[in-house]
Order: structure tokens, then sequence, then C-alpha cells
């Protein structure tokens, strides 16, 4: 509890952030007590404009836009939350090896992901989800999500720790008879937190940002509500050619709403981490505001994205 | 130029790790023949590696799906008119002997590499019989183009921004630029491009709807102007999330490099902050930024594809994202590995070049 | 340093567009030619290949090309049902065994060369075809192979077909609906050796309009009338020169069109959503489509909406009378006017209510349809037509303050069935059905009914009456899970068989009143079973209902052996027509609509509903009428 009160007070960018999450996550619970179910069609009045009755208006379809956003918020933190998982699990475990065992078995882990970061992901994603014949649902678009994107982080996190296995800290922890597991979970991963915190945000927006181009397209299970499905229905049914704007300008504030939140939650969180300013901040504690350092975001041959 | 005596150690203590990453490397009696085998050797083999296998997958998949170009094009002749069925069957072995997808997938593979051996990508089926190569060479031009430019412009720009933003930090104008970009950053790219498009060719009829150019090709004002005017709308809509990106990137760099030792020490010596930032903070912060340089470079093959969707501009993402939807397996196939050979060469080039600059990684 | 020339960059990067790209108006076309000599006409697709018009090798459709440069024997006018002479001076002349075809030729046609279309023209197009497999156009050259045995010239101006098989409608192939057998300039291809792979960059004509330039991108292509347009079928048929220039290109989906249409950048567009069309009205004054008011959209072209029942996916559709109950609780004028806005015509016969079709088929088969029966239960009969619903949406239309063009039966098409669930809920429990505590319908053997329908968003019309259905089915019970699946999916899914209803659409006769062509699927020798592909036996599109009803094999085999258009022919068309309505074995809907929009700004004389001279469905080869019939607009 200590540690949340220093961090609320310290970091304008946690307490900002920390807001927006709860606020979205808010609404996610809202969901289980929406008055319409998702595919409810002319429950209300068509076509809308947000008013006292219906906050964020209403669809061409009949739906009240404000519920069925807290539905698409819920289902694509579902979806994103699933690639993340997957992908920076993936990419943390095979990274973490491959960096610190080294050798062959670097040399052909490092061949496999080379291999898979060069096909290109978004036609093989649009190619698969063609394939798979309209059979696709929340579930699978998470797991195929993350299935594309965990060689890039498996590279990064595999970096990270091969500089880290040459700081002196490790040769002094080896020399003094740690075994490899509590060099890396004792040592290792704390620097690599505040890393893997902000490598967890661009996962999101990845995620987010995929599921939203791939239902935009039409790929998707475009009957569920997601933040990417209601822009494709907004365009559908023509929101900005009407002066509708109210039904594209939800989904699309509530995606900004949702991934700054994250990313300033993530920005206070891990330089709180750091072991560095932890260490700069347990001198002069309660005297001097300590400035915030930004996580050493080392992407040693990150690529975009 | 004379080197004051502070920047003659700033100097020094920015290079010294360089020097330190020579001596041990040259200590530990590394040949030029070693080197090659044990360092150069290994990668070249794993270049080649994962170039097979990253086209062994994507020659598998299109043909896993139930879409075959036979059907394509047969449906597309039965959609606008009825024909016989008996005639329907006869043009389906016309079909296939036409596409060569006789024999089993196996054969299909084989004469794949045969094929590409010698430079031929085949035919593609949705426009038989035009070359594969030649639907790429329309459009890579317009996609090297666009993509290159708004590649650089943006690395640039978001470099410039992010150092000053970073060493700057306490600066009101630095803290603005920050809040902007952080809320740009997160806008989904397709939203990004459609906002753009809506207010500028339609709320404000200032740009096309589609087409790279206006005229016949020529090295006139005309056509250069054009194609400037053309792409402008697309080029903006990719820089700035990139600008948005790199401009964090960099700050974050430039922030951590801040606390050293050796800019602590310039500070001390009152060197111009200015220089300090960009003669000695900026260029250790190179490296991952130029990796991530040469690796967007590399992936100007894949195309901007909703870029170029969305803007209806002529390059190898649209003619891609097309493709896809008709099965046209040949363009599919010549286009990723364009992607593929781009994106893993760039790899094998940044990895090559990667422990003449950062000494603190060594490899066993 | 650094920065200054950053700075000066963008600047440049900014300045540059502005002065160069601002040059022209409007800005957004790709070619520099005078705007009011040019039409600009809606290219539908981008194409695949570019520059070659070689329009018999094997390639992706290309709509308006053959409407501007290729020429068949007859077009069929979907508007009038009329048959122009194209190519022909004569209709078809069979002998009495339809062995032998006869045709005249016009003498008064040249190509864009000079050279005068003679019958050695067509010969040679017919024996290239037949000997050249590979050149793959529209299957004629299969379906040469198939029946004819010979063709020869009676005359410089007179061709004669020898079959090998009786065939009346063998001229269908020289007779468009879409496209008839385009005629090669035998000058030309003779001399060359291998016609599949030619590539044929500046091609001789036939129509009016000769290609000088294209994008190599396959997003536009650019015509230019040629010096002699009297010399061309369009320009004989109505004796208008045309526009000097015709741009075709492709500017992306339904708001991209409005939107090029708004800044005067594109003079007609072949369809668009209901919103994209509201926005070009709103937009652009001097635009309009068939109706200056509401309905504003073309209604006339000959397709109908249906939706398909797949028999075997659960045998429960195989009851008649639960058809009937579906369709029974479809309230039709909700459907027509609040989903799809008013703007199509209802069908209660499996064939679009036009003109020609009203009075070869829907009028004479109106009594049968308001005296027809059914049985509810055993001894109770029940009378489901209700010829007044296009009044009822006249109403609608009237208390919605717009006007109506016409009689309610010409605008809104024909009568439909009654909305009485109450009815439909007899049928269902006379045969075993049973309601659960919610009201939700079970079927005889206790299982909760659960109707699957399936439709592609793309297909605007389809998707929106299924989403119309969807609502009324759940309303009365049963639970329906509407999957609105991406276009190749919903393909796959009617090829397998893996649906319950899907919304496909077929008028089952053509313009002229034939029917056996638009309905041979149905025929029991093209059955697949659910689970393997419909096309294997050459069909996939009406066999992937698998049905199989032997009375309907024996109606189609019988109309194969009929002259379309005979008297024998249309009789026996309309018994087939009461024994597929009565049975409900398809469940139509609403006929095809299009929002076809031409703008006035510089073009004028198109065909509406005012001045219904043909077709304005441009894109169909019989298109080039209502494109030669363009004059400039007067410049205001």
């Amino acid at each position: 509890m200590d540690a949340i009160r220093d961090l609320f007070r310290f970091s304008p960018s946690f307490r900002y952030g920390a807001i927006i999450v709860t606020l979205v996550f808010a609404l996610v619970i809202i969901s289980f007590f929406s008055p319409y179910e998702p595919d409810d069609r002319r429950a209300v009045a068509r076509n809308e404009p947000p008013s006292l009755q219906f906050i964020l208006g209403t669809t061409s379809q009949g739906q009240d836009v404000f519920w069925m956003l807290t539905f698409a918020l819920r289902n694509t933190l579902l979806v994103a939350g699933l690639a993340v998982l997957i992908g920076r699990g993936v990419g943390v475990l095979l990274g973490m090896v491959s960096g610190y065992i080294g050798g062959t078995v670097d040399r052909l882990l490092s061949s496999l992901v080379d291999s898979v970061i060069v096909i290109p992901r978004l036609p093989l994603l649009i190619l698969i989800a063609s394939i798979m014949r309209g059979q696709m649902s929340i579930l699978t678009l998470g797991l195929l999500i993350g299935l594309l994107d965990w060689a890039i982080p498996s590279k990064r996190y595999r970096s990270q720790v091969l500089s880290l296995r040459e700081r002196e800290f490790t040769y002094t922890s080896v020399f003094s008879g740690m075994s490899v597991f509590k060099i890396v979970t004792q040592a290792h991963l704390p620097f690599l937190i505040p890393f893997l915190l902000a490598d967890i945000v661009s996962g999101f927006l990845f995620a987010i940002g995929l599921e939203v181009t791939l239902s935009i397209l039409g790929l998707s299970d475009l009957d569920t509500q997601t933040i990417g499905t209601q822009i494709y229905w907004g365009n559908y049914y023509q929101a900005l050619l009407t002066n509708r704007v109210w039904v594209l300008a939800a989904p699309i504030g509530i995606s900004i709403l949702v991934v700054t939140g994250f990313y300033l939650t993530s920005v206070g969180l891990s330089s709180y981490l750091d072991p560095r300013t932890r260490l700069g901040r347990l001198e002069v504690k309660s005297k001097v505001n300590v400035p915030e350092t930004e996580p050493e975001v080392t992407t040693t041959d990150g690529v975009t994205p | 130029m004379k080197l004051t005596r502070a920047e003659q150690l700033t100097h020094t203590g920015a290079n010294l790790q360089v020097r330190f990453s020579r001596v041990i490397l040259s200590s530990e009696g590394y040949s030029t023949v070693t080197l090659f085998k044990e360092f150069v050797l290994p990668r070249l083999v794993q270049w080649v590696v994962v170039i097979v296998i990253g086209v062994t997958i994507t020659f598998m998949i299109p043909r896993l799906s139930p879409v075959n170009p036979v059907d394509q094009a047969l449906g597309r002749m039965t959609t606008f008119q009825t024909m016989n069925p008996e005639a329907t069957q006869a043009l389906r072995e016309t079909f296939l002997d036409l596409y060569g997808l006789e024999g089993n997938i196996f054969d299909q593979y084989l004469n794949f590499w045969r094929r590409l051996l010698v430079g031929d990508l085949g035919p593609s089926f949705t426009s038989f019989p035009t070359p594969v190569m030649q639907i790429i060479g329309n459009s890579v031009g317009w996609t090297i183009g666009l993509l290159g430019i708004s590649t650089f412009v943006s690395w640039l720009l978001g470099l410039i921004l992010g150092s000053l933003a970073g060493y700057f930090s306490n600066h009101w104008w630095s803290q603005l630029l920050e809040k902007i970009l952080i809320t740009v950053y997160p806008i989904p790219y397709y939203i990004l491009a459609f906002v753009l498009l809506m207010i500028f060719t339609y709320y404000l009829p200032l740009f096309p709807l589609v087409g790279g150019a206006r005229g016949t090709p020529g090295f006139t004002w005309e056509y250069i102007g054009s194609i400037l005017y053309f792409g402008f709308l697309p080029a903006l809509s990719l820089i700035i999330g990139a600008v948005a990106f790199r401009f964090i990137m960099s700050k974050a760099l430039t922030t951590s490099e801040k606390s050293s030792d050796y800019v602590q020490y310039a500070e001390l010596a009152a060197l111009p902050k200015r220089k300090i930032l960009f003669s000695y903070v900026t260029r250790n912060t190179m490296l991952p930024q130029v990796t991530d340089l040469a690796l967007s470079l590399g992936a100007l093959f894949e195309g901007a594809l909703i870029t170029e969707v969305v803007f209806g501009y002529p390059g190898l993402g649209y003619t891609l994202f097309n493709a896809v939807n008709s099965a046209d397996y040949n363009v599919i196939m010549g286009i990723t590995l364009l992607s593929i050979v781009g994106i893993a060469t760039a790899s094998l080039l940044v990895d090559l070049s990667y422990p003449l600059f950062d000494p603190r990684v060594r490899y066993r | 340093m650094v920065r200054k020339l950053v700075f000066l960059l963008l600047l440049v990067l900014l300045v540059a567009p502005t002065t160069f790209g601002f040059a022209q108006e409007p800005q957004g076309l790709p070619v520099t030619v005078p705007r009011e000599q040019m039409f600009v006409l809606d290219q539908i697709f981008r194409y695949g290949v570019a520059g070659n018009y070689n329009m018999w090798a094997p390639g992706a459709v290309t709509p308006h090309r053959h409407a501007l440069m290729s020429e068949t024997f007859w077009y069929r006018d979907q508007e009038t049902g009329e048959r122009i002479y194209g190519l022909a001076s004569s209709d078809p002349i069979y002998n009495d065994d339809y062995t032998q075809m006869n045709v005249d030729l016009r003498d008064n046609i040249y190509w864009s060369d000079g050279v005068q279309f003679t019958a050695d023209d067509v010969v040679f197009t017919v024996e290239t075809l037949m000997a050249t497999p590979t050149l793959t156009e529209s299957g004629w050259g299969a379906q040469f192979n198939q029946f004819v045995d010979s063709v020869e010239k009676t005359g410089d101006f007179g061709v004669q077909f020898n079959l090998g098989t009786e065939n009346p409608r063998f001229h269908t192939l020289f007779e468009t609906r879409w496209n008839g057998v385009y005629i090669m300039p035998k000058h030309i291809y003779e001399n060359i050796d291998d016609p599949t792979t030619y590539v044929d960059v500046n091609p001789i004509v036939l129509g009016n309009y000769v290609p000088i330039q294209f994008d190599p991108n396959g997003f536009w292509e650019l015509f230019q009338r040629r010096a002699d347009p009297e010399r061309s079928v369009a320009g004989v048929i109505t004796g208008n020169v045309g526009p000097e220039y015709v741009l075709s290109i492709f500017y992306g989906d339904s708001a991209r069109k409005a939107i090029a249409m708004s800044r005067g950048e594109l003079d007609t567009y072949f369809d668009a959503d209901i919103e994209a069309f509201q926005t070009t009205l709103d937009t652009t004054p001097t635009a309009r489509s068939w109706y200056t008011e509401f309905p504003w959209a073309y209604p006339n072209e000959n397709d109908d909406r249906h939706f398909f029942f797949n028999y075997e996916f659960d045998p429960i559709l195989q009851n008649r009378d639960v058809r009937w109950a579906l369709a029974l609780s479809i309230n039709m004028v909700q459907l027509q006017t609040e989903y799809i806005g008013g703007v199509a015509k209802v069908s209660a016969l499996p064939i679009t209510p036009t003109a020609p079709l009203r009075t070869l088929y829907y009028d004479p088969l109106e009594d049968w349809l308001i005296n027809l029966q059914i049985e509810i239960e055993p001894g109770t009969m029940y009378t489901p037509y209700d010829p007044t619903v296009p009044d009822q949406i006249a109403a609608w239309a009237e208390s919605e303050g717009y006007t109506v063009p016409g009689t309610p039966r010409e605008v809104f098409g024909s009568g439909w069935w009654n909305f009485a669930p109450d009815v439909a809920e007899r049928l269902l429990l006379d045969n075993g059905f049973t309601r659960d505590g919610s009201g939700n319908w079970l079927k005889p053997d206790g299982q909760p009914w659960t109707l699957d329908v399936q439709a592609p968003p793309d297909e605007n019309d389809a998707f929106r009456m299924a989403t119309a259905a969807a609502d009324m089915w759940s309303d009365f019970g049963i639970d329906v899970n509407l999957q609105g699946l991406e276009r190749n999916s919903w393909d796959q899914n009617r090829f397998t068989g893996q649906y319950g209803l899907t919304t496909m659409w077929q008028s089952f006769a053509l313009t002229d009143g034939d029917m056996w062509p638009q309905m041979q699927q149905l025929h029991s020798r093209y059955y697949i079973p659910n689970g393997e592909d419909a096309r294997t036996s050459g069909g996939g599109w009406l066999n992937t209902t698998r049905l199989q009803d032997p009375q309907i094999d024996a109606f189609i085999d019988e109309m194969a052996t009929l002259l379309p258009g005979s008297d024998e022919s249309v009789e026996l068309n309309r018994e087939f027509l009461m024994y597929w309505t009565e049975n409900m074995l398809s469940l139509p809907v609403i006929g095809f609509k299009k929002f076809v929009t031409w703008d006035e700004r510089y073009w004028t004389g198109f065909p509406t509903s005012e001045n219904p001279n043909y077709m304005p469905l441009y894109w169909f080869q019989a298109g080039k009428f209502a494109i030669q019939n363009l004059t400039a607009a007067p410049a205001s």
C-alpha cells in the first residue's frame, strides 16, 4: 500500500494512467449489467444523436452506442490480452533461454525466429483469416494475433539477456556460485521488468490495431461486438458521409483512451521499478523530488511492431 | 578543429567503449579467417535457410485455402451469365492445364523453385497471361517511392524531435510535444488514414481519390509534380504514426543516456548543450535506431497495404490485397518472396555490422 | 543547423504539391483531356490486366470494355424487353428440327481501320474459338464444340450454322443478357500465331470507341471516339455521335464514388449503398437516378433475391408446411419499407417483376395467386396471397411525404404473402411443433428449432433482407443464427452445403421470358450431396440447394425442347412457376435494384423513368446505347 501511495505521489503518469485504466475496467464491469444483449437489433430508436437518454447516441441498427461500447471494450481487451499473453509469453521464454544458453541452441532458435520474422504478417493474417471460412471467433483471433507476435519480442528479450549476461554483476553472481535459475530470476528479471511492462503496452497496441484492421476488412467475427467491428458497421452504414459521427467517434475515442491509459500506467510503474531510480529514490526519499526517468527501452535490434 | 580539453575528455569517454572492444577483439587473437568462419559464414547460411523456410511456408499456405484459382476463374465467368454445365467442365480442364496446377503439391513446389532460379515468377492467374514480374514491376516503384520517402522523413524527424525532447525534458515544448504525440501514437493506423482521407478529399476536396500520378509518364514538371501531389496524403498518414513512434523511442533512449557519466561530466564542463546532444548523446543512441531504420527499409516490399487500399495508391500492397482475395498464388508468392528477401537481407546486414559498434555484446 | 534544414525540407514538401498539382481542374483526374469532352464512368473493378485488349483470352471480367468496343448479333434491352439488331439484320432463322440456324448480317458496319465487317469475320471467329480451347472467354469455344458441326457463309452478309444436336437456344450465344460472342477482326487475327498469349495493345474494333491510354495499375482507361461513328452499330441505332472521350475509372467503395461525383470527377456510377446515394443527392444537385424522387433506384435489372433452403441441412426444411410457415411469419411491408427503404420491388414469384416479365407472367398469374389455397389443418384451407402489398407500401410512401411515380404495382412490384403469424403457428402445431415456456419453437423431436441464415454484407440488399427476416423470425419464436460472412466464405459454405438458408439471387426468367437456361442446375443430374463441392458436377449456383424433385426434372427436360418465346414455352413456364410457388421451394423476396446514378453536370441524354429508351445499365454489353445517346449538357 505504501508503494502505491508513493507511486501516486511521485509519478503523474501513473496517476493519470491509473485513473484511465480504472475507468476502462469499470466500463468493462458495467457491460455485465447492460440492459441490452450485444446482438439485439431494433432495441432502441435508430440514428439518434447523443442525448440524455442515449449518452452516446444510437446506431442505424437501433442499438445504444454506449452499451455496445462496453461490450466492444470487453471483447477487444479479451482478444488483446490473449494475444499479448501468448505472444509475449512465448517471446520472453524463447528469448531468455536462447540468450542465456547461447551456442548452438541459440543459433538454432535464432534461425527459427528469423525465418518467422521475415514473413510479412498482415498479408499472412489476411490469408489465414480468409481460409478460416468465417469460423473466426474472438478467441481464435486472439490466438492468431499472438502467434504472429512472438518472434520480434523474443529477439528483443534475447538481446536484453545478452547484454545483461556480460555485466559485472552477472559475473559476480556466477563467481559467487549462484545457480543459473537464481541468476535469471533474481538478478536479471528485475532489470527486464520495466522493459517487459513497456513491451506489453506495445503488444496491446499491436493486437488492438491488428484486430481493428482485420475487422474493418471484414475478416473477423462480424457478429461479435469489438472496437473494430463497431467501426466496420459504422462505416458500412456510412456514418461519416451521413454526418452521424458519434457512431464512429465512440469506438475511436475509447481505443485511444485505453491505450493511453495503459501506456501512462506502464511508464509510471516501470520508472518506479527500475533499479537505478529506485536506488536514487532510496537516498533522497521525502527530501527531494526525484525526476522521472523513462524505462530503458534498448531495442537493440527491435523493429517497429 | 582543435578540441578543448573538456571536449577531448568527453570524446574519450564516449569512445572509450569502442576502443575497448578493439583491444579485446585483437587480444583474443581473432584473425580475419576465423572471423569469417565463425562469424560471417554461419550468418550467411542462416540467411539462406531463413529465406527457404519463409518461402516454403508462403508456398504452402495459399494452397491450404479452399479457394483455388480455377474455381475463381470459372466463378468470374458464371457470375454474369449462366453457362452450360458441360461447357463448365470442359473449361475447368482447360484452366487446370493453363495454370499449371496439375500434378501433386510436391511437383508444383519443385517446379516453382526451378522457375524461380531463372528469374521467372510465373504468370498471374487473375491477369493471365501477364507475368508476375510485370505486375510487380508496375507497382513496386510506387511503393518504394512512398514508403522510402515516408520512412526517411519520419525517421529523421522523429529522431531529431525525440532527442531534443529527451534532453530538454523539462521544457514546456518538450512536454507538450510528448503529450500530443502520445495521443496520436495509439490511434489505429486505419482510422488515422481514413480520417485524413475524409478531411482532405471530402470536407475539403483538396486531394485526389485514387491513383499515383496524372498524365503520361515522363520527366516533365507536370508529371513529377502530380506524383508529389497524389502521394502527399498517403505519405502524410504514414509519417504521422511513424514520427510518433520514433519520437517516443528516441526520447526514451536519450533520457536514459542522459544520466550517463560522460554526459554529466560534459555538462559540468559547461559544454554547449546542443553540442552535447548531437555530437555525443545522439550518437550513442544511434545503434538501435539505425537498426530500426534498416529493418524498416527491408520491410518496404511488404507494401503499406492499408495505406494503399485506403488512398487508392497503386503500389505492391494493394496488388497483394487483390491477389489474396482472388487466390492468385503466383502474385502472392512473388510479392511475398520480394518482401522476405528484403527483410532477411536487411537483418543480415544489421547482424553483421553489430559487434563492430557495440562491444558490450560478445558472441560465443 | 539540422533543424533548419529539416524545416526547409518540410516546407518544400508542403508547397510543391500545391503549386504543381493544383494546376488543373478537377485535380483528381489522371488524364489531361478537356473535361467537357470527356464522359467519366465508374469502372466497377480495378483491372488486373491493363493494356491487353485481346477480349478472347482468359482473364478477368472487364465490364465497360465490351460496351465500348465489341459487337455481337443481337442485344436484349432489359428495360424495354426488345431485341435490338446489332450486327444481325434479321432474327435467327431455324430449320424445323433446330439443327440449323441462319442469320442475315448488316452491310453498313465497318471496323475502326476502315475495313468492312463481313460474314468472313463471323466464320473466322467461330472456327478460331472452336480450334483454340484456351480462348476461354465466356466458355464460347467449349459451347461451340458441343453444338456446332460446321459454320459457313451464305454470301458476304449471311451465315449458316450446322448443329450436331438440336438446340433451339443456340442463338442465345449471340444475344446479350450480359454479353454475346465478340466478333474477331479476321484481317488482324489471322496473322497471329498464338491468339491466347497475344497482347492486343491497339485493337481494331467494331464498336464506337478505341482505347488510347490506360493505367498500368488498372485503375483507369481512356477511350476515344472513332472518326466514323456512323459506321458503328451504336452510331447507326441511336443516330448520335456520342462523347469524344470516355474515361472509366475505379475509385473504390460507395463512399468514394459519392465523393468523386460531388467533386465533378465522376459522371455515373453503377451502384452505391443507400447512405452514399443519399449523400450524392445532398451534395450533387445535378445528379439523379432512374426516378428523380423516391424511390430513385432502377428496379428493372433482371435478377431476383430469394431465401434458398438447403434441403439436406435440416430435414425439417423438406416439409412444405414449415416453409410456408416461414413465409407467413414475415411482414413484407415492414421488410421492404423499414429495412430496404422502400426502393425495391416485391416479388412473389421467383422472377423479377419488370415490365416485360409482368406482361408475360405476373399479370396472367395474378388470378391464380389470388385464388391459391394451402391446407393448414386437414380440411381447413387458407388463402395466403395478399395482392394489396404494393398498395400498402404506396400508402407508407405517401405518409413519408413521397409521391409515388406510377401505379403501386408498377413501382413496388407484385403482391406477397400475408403477414399471418397466427396461421404460421397453426401450421407448425399441426406438424408436431410445440412452444416451450418462453415461447420458442421446439421441433417435433423436442429439440429447439434453430435456423441458420447466411448472407454476405457486401451484397447490400441481401444482407439487409436477411437481417429483417432474422428479426422477424426471432420475434416469431425461432432461434435464428444470422451470419454475415465475407464473400468467399459465403460462397464456400454454399458449395459444400454448410448452410441452412442462404440469400442467393436468381431470376428464373430472362428478359425474353425464357426460363430453361436459368434453371438447368435444379435438375437432379447436377445433384451433389452436402459436404461435397457442388461445382464438381458443373453447378455451383442453384444446385447448392440440394433439391431432388422428379417433377422439376420433368419440367426442365421439356423446356429444353421448346423454342424460347413461343407460346408453348411460355405456357410451360407458367406451369412451372405455379408448381414452384405452391410448394414454396424457395422464398423470393425482392427484385434487384441499383442506384445507377447519372450526373448532368457535363452530359445529358441518359435513360430515365421519364425517358426509358434503353436500360441505364451501362456495364452490360447492351449498355452501349445509353452511352452513345449522350450529348453535352448546356453550359450553365
